[in-house]
């Protein structure tokens, strides 16, 4: 079985994601180090002579010049998207049981009546990796201030996924499968 | 509500253990260290921030500022000054 999910070219085009697993004992240096194994190899993939992720003062991933980047781990998973010019990158993936409370506290009221079934078919697990995701893209641009993931705004576009915050756009892409949102989104 | 930050770090610390199952996470982090940092999950803190509106009986507000929910120091202080 393959590891991780896969994103549809349409989707991913420029970009590079490579999955690393988290070794034992899965804990917060074994996600850490997953996460920075899964960048060099996108890094490496995008054609990057560097690989090596440092963090900002922030604690922010910092990519190499010219290839923006984005990392995720669960506990035994980790993500890294390099997408060479773009502008910034964010990428998530979550495995959590999102509860109701924690729904209506990262979703506004809005975005629960419009984007959850039966309206849609996301869930609350797809909405908030897409938050996160959206946050890393509008976060690493660094034009945005201070904020928080959620609140970012989601709504929909011609069946696309936009996350808005401070006057910025961003379309973000999300599935699910096996128990595991991963949430796509490419500043171009 | 506690009535010092001292009371609101003390409640903060075992509300993470009872949110995380375990210790290990509290044991090793200082009340002035980032918690997203020292690897505490987007989820998770959402979940701690949930859990402290249930615990300290009060809700946050929309536009509260990131620092303020920086670490356990930062958070405790936020919840002793809502009491002050």
């Amino acid at each position: 079985m393959a590891l991780g999910l896969e994103v549809p070219p349409a989707v991913a085009e420029g970009a590079w994601i490579e999955w690393r697993p988290v070794r034992p004992p899965y804990g917060p240096h074994q996600q850490s180090a997953a996460g920075r194994r899964a960048a060099a190899a996108a890094l490496a993939a995008a054609g990057s002579a560097d690989r090596i992720v440092s963090r900002d003062p922030g604690g922010r991933p910092r990519f190499p010049r010219g290839f923006a980047g984005s990392i995720s781990h669960t506990d035994r998973l980790a993500v890294a998207a390099v997408v060479p010019g773009a502008e910034a990158v964010g990428i998530d993936i979550e495995n959590a049981t999102i509860s109701p409370r924690v729904t209506e506290f990262v979703l506004r009221e809005r975005e629960r009546r419009v984007l959850l079934p039966p309206v849609t078919r996301y869930t609350p697990r797809e909405l908030f990796s897409a938050k996160e995701a959206a946050f890393k893209a509008m976060n690493g641009v660094g034009t945005l201030g201070e904020f928080l993931f959620w609140q970012i705004e989601l709504s929909q576009s011609d069946g696309t996924l936009i996350a808005s915050y401070g006057g910025e756009r961003i379309p973000v892409w999300v599935r699910s499968e096996a128990g595991l949102s991963l949430a796509l989104a490419i500043r171009r | 509500m506690p009535d010092t930050a001292a009371e609101a770090r003390q409640r903060i610390r075992t509300l993470l253990v009872e949110l995380l199952g375990n210790d290990r996470f509290v044991s090793r982090v200082s009340d002035t260290e980032s918690l997203r940092r020292a690897g505490l999950s987007s989820h998770a803190l959402v979940g701690l921030l949930v859990a402290m509106e249930d615990a300290f009986g009060f809700e946050w507000r929309d536009d509260v500022e990131p620092e303020a929910l920086r670490s356990i120091d930062s958070l405790a202080g936020y919840v002793a000054a809502l009491r002050n």
